[in-house]
């Protein structure tokens, strides 16, 4: 062969092999249907109670059924594994009747791995997040689908704490067997979907679940959770057609997918957004001082800068998606000169603090540069202190801090969860590390987690928010909401308030 | 010296290099205020989970003990446990390896013949307007960043052509020629204005040179001139260049990496300082120095075969 003609050859042949049509190399070129999805933080382990994490919590909660489970539109929780449940006359003692089911390698689900999966929950020393199960004394098999669980006190919230997603049910035999480590990263499942494979820093792939306990579901072969942490890389693999939902879009790009044909609506979320400021430290250690901060903060302002209006002011520490938020509160409308007033009051004229945010996030920076803008018309200088997140958790929860934006989202609709992480100051982390307590706030809350009347609980929440706005617990500035694209393939998949694809079992991809 | 024991003598001289790095990664993490467990576990870990679970790590111990047995374990070939991923950091990093080392030739191999085709057109052409434009490009080229370029041809070839794919890292050799060619001429198109820059000055410099003259006065053509003598004894000077272009290959991985979403080290390794994930960020960093050192080593061989002249 002529040396030109195979250049010219050798030229064309590599070509051809970059420019393969992008459709011929895709997860889906084989007709199944898996559903590519991205998110911004990665998946490290697949034990249900050892993160607080959310991709994991967003990949576990596919992979290991609880319970019992939110209905898709999360209004109450239903039927899981438990077909039924009894309470006793006093409260404090929950019997769940366990249907037929199997694990994904065909094993039974029996009550021992309940009492198992929940022991483990509860009382093992590295389970990330007991703490909203401290009531809850004795979890015991009584046979082969009966568990009982005993509860020191009467505690209405139980029911919902078992949709949870580190209360997913994991198999006895098998995580005795591997060990946890091991478990963790190769994991026999109970949900809709079973484990295939893990690549660190890049997917984690799920197949069907045969033995899923619901028949007909899941609808789709599988789920590919990708680990995308560039916001505008996850945008473009939607667009390119390399995902299939892309989580987490940032706001500004909302409207540009949703006039391309994608899915993009605003899904309701059960988070806040605010300042914790530092109660037990100078200058949040006074009440007027705290007032004179709220009153001079423009919650409207920094909602529409931050998610162009894709969320809403918040009026009380509560999200509006939680059950009993009490519509009546309004958002605080800014007042500067009650601010300057009340500055006055508390001596502190001419204070400054330093506020604390997250080096990697954009959303907060705006926040904080807000906030700085507002304050000092008030006359409060606010040094803005950016620094990485394993640092700035430490300094919170350490108590070295004066203020930190952060933002927390509840799991439950149930508000007492939410109400015991940021305002209970009888709690493990001290009102969300901000040293709030108020002894009326502490008692009304177990109050109102003994109640049973809807009513009366009612009235107890909003009587809670009332206060914890008034002495600014802490600044809540707004509730924003998931901002998901979803490809127009993708059909009856929604994101929960509390970060679950609860209806991943009936979603389909055309 | 002999090159034999040159080759011996090497691997010896990177023991200190590699101490000196693990004690000021070691330090440094240290040094940076924040818990990496508190981070792992979430927000709403208790304090006795937390304290469990740092104990489990041996984070309780003092420094110089954690030193002492890191070194040690590091001896017996185990880098310790990474905290993010609970399990052993030398699993983490093979999983990763593949698509940064695959990148980085690619990187290299396009930069190379980029570098090649602009410096020899220029400098053929010197004077005219190929020549400046060549020059323009390159002097354009050094300024832009890597996040930049690589946005630009994503939304070139993946979202309006769509010829290439936005990310990832494919299951085969054919796969991934495919998935890392845009990252890869990503980085090429970092390092080649430096390279084709150096590479066009030498190339002008020697075709100004006595022999070059002489040969042309013998009435030998230029094109024999420059690919039989010129181009030979050009590349040396862009061969030692290249050593230092390596390690500032490396480097750029890493944002690339993120803008083109590969799972590879340069993720690994700002995933690791955000989080403080210590054991990880420790190895990366010694395998990069190891990378850097091995890629000097391999232009030290280099530059010896292109002149024999040159002692080792």
């Amino acid at each position: 062969m002529d040396r030109r003609v195979f250049l010219k050859s050798a030229a064309f042949a590599g070509f051809s092999i970059a420019t393969l049509p992008a459709t011929l190399l895709r997860a889906n070129a084989d007709g199944s249907k898996i559903l590519r999805m991205g998110y911004g933080s990665e998946v490290l382990t697949l034990d249900p109670i050892k993160t607080t994490y959310g991709a994991d919590i967003l990949i576990q909660g596919m992979m290991y059924a609880r319970l019992l489970h939110a209905n898709p539109d999360r209004t109450e929780v239903g039927p899981g594994l438990a077909e039924s449940w009894d309470i006793a006359d006093d409260g404090k003692t929950y019997t769940f009747h366990l249907r037929e089911a199997k694990f994904s390698d065909g094993s039974p689900i029996t009550a021992e791995d309940v009492a198992f999966s929940w022991n483990r929950m509860r009382f093992q020393k590295d389970s990330a997040y007991a703490a909203p199960f401290q009531p809850l004394t004795r979890i015991e098999a009584k046979d082969a689908k009966t568990v009982v669980m005993t509860l020191d006190r009467k505690f209405t919230p139980f029911l919902t704490l078992t949709e949870i997603w580190n209360t997913g049910i994991v198999p006895k035999a098998a995580v005795e067997k591997m060990g946890d480590d091991a478990f963790a990263k190769a994991p026999v499942t109970s949900g809709p979907f079973k484990f295939v494979e893990l690549k660190p820093g890049d997917r984690v792939v799920l197949g069907r679940n045969e033995h899923y306990y619901r028949e007909g579901e899941p609808k789709i072969d599988g789920v590919e959770f990708r680990y995308v942490p560039d916001d505008n890389t996850r945008v473009s693999m939607l667009q390119a057609g390399e995902l299939d939902v892309c989580l987490g879009v940032p706001a500004p790009r909302m409207a540009e997918l949703k006039a391309a044909g994608f899915r993009a609506d605003p899904e309701p979320s059960s988070t806040t957004y605010d300042m914790l400021i530092n109660h037990s430290a100078e200058p949040f250690n006074d009440l007027k001082f705290c007032q004179a901060v709220s009153y001079g903060i423009d919650r409207t302002a920094i909602n529409a800068a931050v998610t162009l209006g894709l969320g809403t002011p918040a009026s009380s520490v509560m999200s509006p998606t939680l059950d009993y938020f009490d519509k009546s509160l309004p958002v605080i409308a800014r007042d500067v000169e009650k601010a300057k007033a009340l500055l006055a009051e508390s001596g502190k004229t001419g204070a400054s603090f330093e506020l604390i945010q997250n080096a990697g996030s954009a959303d907060e920076e705006k926040a904080a540069v807000l906030i700085q803008a507002q304050l000092a018309e008030v006359g409060i200088t606010v040094n803005i202190a950016k620094i990485d997140s394993t640092q700035a958790w430490t300094r919170l929860a350490d108590g070295e801090y004066q203020a930190e934006m952060n933002w927390w989202y509840n799991e439950t609709r149930d508000p007492d969860n939410a109400l015991r992480w940021c305002v209970w100051g009888a709690g493990d982390n001290k009102s969300y590390y901000t040293r709030y307590n108020n002894e009326t706030v502490n008692k009304l809350i177990d109050e109102a987690s003994g109640e049973a009347d809807n009513a009366k609980r009612a009235k107890l929440y909003a009587q809670i928010q009332k206060i914890v706005v008034d002495e600014v617990a802490q600044v809540a500035l707004y509730h924003p909401t998931w901002l998901n694209a979803y490809a127009p393939s993708v059909k009856g998949l929604v994101l929960n308030v509390g970060l679950q694809f609860s209806s991943i079992g009936g979603a389909s991809l055309d | 010296m002999n090159r034999f024991s040159f080759v011996l003598r090497r691997p010896i001289q990177l023991i200190p290099v590699l101490l000196g790095i693990s004690v000021i990664t070691f330090l440094l993490l240290q040094m940076t205020p924040g818990d990496p467990v508190r981070l792992m576990l979430g927000p709403k870990a208790s304090q006795e989970t937390i304290e469990f679970v740092r104990a489990r790590y041996g984070l309780d111990q003092p420094v110089p003990v954690q030193y002492f047995y890191y070194v040690l374990n590091c001896l017996r070939g185990d880098f310790g446990q990474s905290i993010a991923f609970r399990g052993p950091v030398s699993g983490v990093i093979v999983a990763r390896i593949a698509p940064t080392v695959f990148l980085i030739l690619y990187g290299l191999v396009i930069s190379l013949l980029l570098t090649f085709a602009l410096a020899v057109t220029a400098a053929r052409q010197r004077g005219r307007w190929i020549d400046h434009l060549i020059r323009l490009v390159c002097v354009a080229g050094v300024g832009v960043p890597s996040y930049f370029v690589g946005l630009l041809l994503i939304m070139g070839f993946c979202l309006r052509l769509k010829i290439f794919p936005v990310s990832g890292y494919g299951p085969t050799f054919i796969n991934n020629l495919w998935h890392l060619f845009l990252p890869a001429l990503t980085i090429g198109i970092g390092v080649t204005p430096i390279l084709a820059r150096n590479l066009r000055a030498t190339f002008i410099q020697q075709l100004d040179k006595d022999y070059a003259i002489a040969c042309r006065s013998r009435g030998l053509p230029e094109s024999y001139i420059f690919s039989r003598h010129v181009f030979w004894n050009s590349l040396l000077p862009t061969v030692n260049l290249l050593g230092v272009v390596v390690a500032f290959l490396i480097g750029g991985t890493v944002v690339v990496e993120n803008v083109f979403n590969i799972p590879g080290l340069g993720n690994l390794l700002i995933r690791g300082v955000l989080t403080h994930d210590q054991f990880v960020v420790q190895a990366v960093a010694l395998l990069l120095a190891v990378g850097v050192v091995i890629s000097n080593f391999a232009v030290d061989i280099l530059t010896a075969i292109l002149d024999p002249r040159v002692e080792l």
